[in-house]
C-alpha cells in the first residue's frame, strides 16, 4: 500500500465514489427491469410500482449527479494538493501523468459529466410531458452513465494504488514546455493563428447557439473546446502566472493564483457541456427550441472575457505583452 | 366529471400487506353532491387522497374530466388540482402565524393572476365562505368554525369545479357543523361538485340532493 491511498484527500474522494457507484448500482437494477416491463398505458400493479422505481432511480441519478460534479472538483483538487508526496511533481500536471490511468480517467470524468448533463436535459423535458414520452431515452443515457462509472470506479482505484511515491515523474515545464524546440500547438499553428481562430471559434458558437443552427454548433463548440485548452495552456496561462515559459493547466489552480484555475476551466467546461447537453437533446427529442442558449452563451463569454482580461491587464500595467 | 375504475391501494410493511382500498368503482356526475360515509380506516380519506393526486394507487385508475390524475407526472397532477380541486381537511391545515386573508391567497401564488386579481378572487372566496369581517385576523387567534370557514375560502380561491372535504366537521361543535353544510348547500347551488368522507350522522340527513355511499374496509358496500 502507498501512501497516497491514505492520505485524507484520497481517502474522503474514494469513499464517496464508492458510495456514489453503491447508489448507482441499486438504480442500475431497477432501470433494467423497468426498461424491460414498462408499459406506461397500463394501469395495473406492476406499472405502478415501476412508476415509484422510476421515480427512486431519477432521484439517485439527480444526486449523484450534483455530488458528480463537486466530485470533479474535488479530484482536481486532490491530485493537486497530493503533489507534494509524489518526487519531481510540483501541481496537478505532474502527478496526473505519474501513471498511465490518471489522463484517462480525467477525460472519462468529463466524459460523464457532459453525459449526466445530458441525461438531466432528458430527465426535464420527460417530466414536462403528460406521457413521460422520453422515459426510454433517458433509461438508455443512464445505463451509459453506468457502464462508464464502472470504468471510472476501475480507474479511481487503479490511479491512486499505481501512484510511486519514489519515481519522479515530469511536470508542467516538461510535459508542457518546449524543451525539444518542437511545436505543441495542433494543427501546426503558432501563437497568432491559434489566438485567431480562438477568437473566432467564440463568435461562432455564439451566432450558431443563438441562430439555432444546431450540428454547426455542435461541431464549432468541440473544435472551440480543443483550441480553448490549448489557447489557456500556451497564451493566456503564461499571463496567469506572468511568465512566458510557464505552460500548465494545472498551476493556476493553486492558493499561489488565487485558484483562478477552477473559474477558468469551470466556465469552459460548464458551458459547452450545457450548450451541447441542451442541442443534443433537443435534436434527439426533435424540438425546435433550445431551454439554456443564455447560460450557455454567458458560461463561454465570461470565460473568453476573463483570460482575456488577464492579457489586458498585464498590457495596461506594464506596457508590453509577454 | 370523477371516475374510479377498479381501484385499490395496499400498503407493504416489512412483512405484511394490508389491503386499504378494493376494487373501487365510482362515478361522480358534475354539481354532484357525494358523502363517503364510514367508521374509521374504512379507506374514505385514502379514497380522497388518491382522487384529489395526492396519493397513487396500487392498481385500477382515478379520471377527473377523463384525465388520469393516478398516472400524471407530479408537475401536471400539480397543475390540475390547481385549477380544478379544492381541498377540505379536518385539521384545517392553516399557518397559524398567517392571517386569514394571506392563508386564502396561498393558493394562487404560482397562478400567474395580477394582483388586483388575486385580491378579487380572494375577497370573493372569503365573502363566500362568510369569514371576510375577519379577513385581517391571524389564525392562530380564530375559533374552530373560524378555522374551518377560513379553510373553506382557500379551497373555494381558485374557483375549482370539484371540492373535497376529509372529515370536515370532525373538529366543530353542532352549530358550526351545522353552519359547515349550509355553506356546502350553497356550493352545490352553484354546481360544485362536491365529495365529502365523514363519519358525521348530521350528513345523512341533508336538506338538498346528495348520494351517500358507505363504506367498510375499504369496499363500497353498495353504490
Amino acid at each position: 500500500m502507498n501512501e497516497i491511498l491514505f492520505s485524507n484527500q484520497v481517502i474522503i474522494y474514494l469513499l464517496s465514489e464508492a458510495t456514489l457507484f453503491f447508489l448507482l448500482f441499486i438504480a442500475f437494477i431497477i432501470s433494467v427491469k423497468i426498461l424491460i416491463k414498462w408499459d406506461f398505458n397500463s394501469f395495473s400493479p406492476t406499472q405502478f410500482k415501476l412508476e415509484k422505481q422510476a421515480y427512486l432511480v431519477s432521484t439517485i441519478t439527480l444526486f449523484v449527479f450534483l455530488i458528480k460534479f463537486i466530485l470533479l472538483i474535488y479530484f482536481v483538487f486532490t491530485v493537486d494538493s497530493i503533489s507534494v508526496l509524489v518526487p519531481g511533481a510540483m501541481c496537478g500536471a505532474g502527478v496526473i501523468t505519474a501513471n498511465e490511468y490518471g489522463t484517462v480517467l480525467l477525460g472519462l470524468k468529463f466524459l460523464l459529466l457532459a453525459l449526466l448533463i445530458f441525461w438531466f436535459y432528458l430527465q426535464f423535458y420527460d417530466t414536462h410531458t403528460k406521457e413521460h414520452l422520453y422515459f426510454k431515452h433517458k433509461s438508455w443515457v443512464f445505463l451509459a452513465i453506468f457502464v462508464f462509472v464502472v470504468l471510472e470506479l476501475f480507474l479511481d482505484f487503479q490511479y491512486f494504488l499505481n501512484i510511486d511515491t519514489h519515481q519522479p515523474v515530469s511536470c508542467c515545464s516538461a510535459l508542457f514546455g518546449q524543451l525539444e524546440g518542437a511545436n505543441p500547438l495542433p494543427f501546426g499553428l503558432n501563437i497568432p493563428l491559434l489566438l485567431t481562430l480562438f477568437y473566432l471559434l467564440y463568435i461562432l458558437v455564439i451566432l450558431t447557439l443563438n441562430l439555432n443552427y444546431k450540428v454547426v454548433y455542435i461541431v464549432s463548440n468541440l473544435l472551440f473546446l480543443y483550441i480553448a485548452y490549448y489557447a489557456v495552456v500556451y497564451f493566456f496561462g503564461t499571463y496567469i502566472y506572468q511568465l512566458p515559459t510557464h505552460k500548465c493547466p494545472f498551476c493556476m489552480l493553486q492558493p499561489d493564483y488565487f485558484y483562478i484555475g477552477y473559474f477558468v476551466w469551470g466556465f469552459l467546461f460548464i458551458g459547452t457541456f450545457i450548450g451541447i447537453g441542451d442541442v443534443l437533446s433537443s435534436l434527439v427529442i426533435g424540438i425546435p427550441n433550445l431551454k439554456y442558449q443564455k447560460i450557455t452563451s454567458y458560461f463561454l463569454s465570461l470565460f473568453v472575457l476573463l483570460c482575456t482580461s488577464y492579457v489586458a491587464v498585464y498590457w495596461l500595467k506594464n506596457g508590453v505583452l509577454l | 366529471m370523477i371516475t374510479v375504475e377498479n381501484l385499490s391501494k395496499t400498503f407493504y410493511n416489512k412483512e405484511n400487506k394490508s389491503k386499504i382500498l378494493t376494487d373501487i368503482n365510482l362515478h361522480i356526475k358534475q354539481g354532484e353532491c357525494v358523502i363517503l360515509k364510514g367508521i374509521s380506516g374504512s379507506g374514505k380519506t385514502t379514497l380522497l387522497s388518491i382522487v384529489a393526486g395526492l396519493d397513487k394507487p396500487s392498481d385500477g385508475k382515478v379520471l377527473i374530466d377523463g384525465d388520469p390524475i393516478s398516472k400524471l407526472p407530479d408537475l401536471f397532477a400539480s397543475e390540475l388540482r390547481a385549477k380544478k380541486i379544492g381541498m377540505i381537511f379536518q385539521h384545517f391545515n392553516l399557518f397559524e402565524h398567517l392571517s386569514v386573508s394571506e392563508n386564502v391567497t396561498i393558493p394562487l401564488i404560482p397562478s400567474g393572476l395580477t394582483i388586483k386579481e388575486v385580491s378579487k378572487n380572494v375577497e370573493r372566496a372569503l365573502k363566500i365562505a362568510n369569514i371576510y369581517h375577519k379577513r385581517s385576523l391571524v389564525s392562530s387567534h380564530l375559533s374552530g368554525g373560524e378555522k374551518q370557514r377560513t379553510a373553506i375560502a382557500r379551497a373555494l380561491v381558485a374557483n375549482p369545479e370539484i371540492i373535497l372535504c376529509d372529515e370536515p366537521t370532525a373538529n366543530l361543535d353542532k352549530e358550526n357543523s351545522l353552519l359547515f353544510i349550509e355553506t356546502i348547500k350553497e356550493l352545490h347551488k352553484m354546481s360544485k361538485t362536491i365529495v365529502i368522507a365523514t363519519h358525521d350522522p348530521l350528513f345523512e340527513k341533508l336538506d338538498f340532493d346528495n348520494r351517500i355511499i358507505p363504506m367498510v374496509n375499504g369496499k363500497i358496500v353498495y353504490e
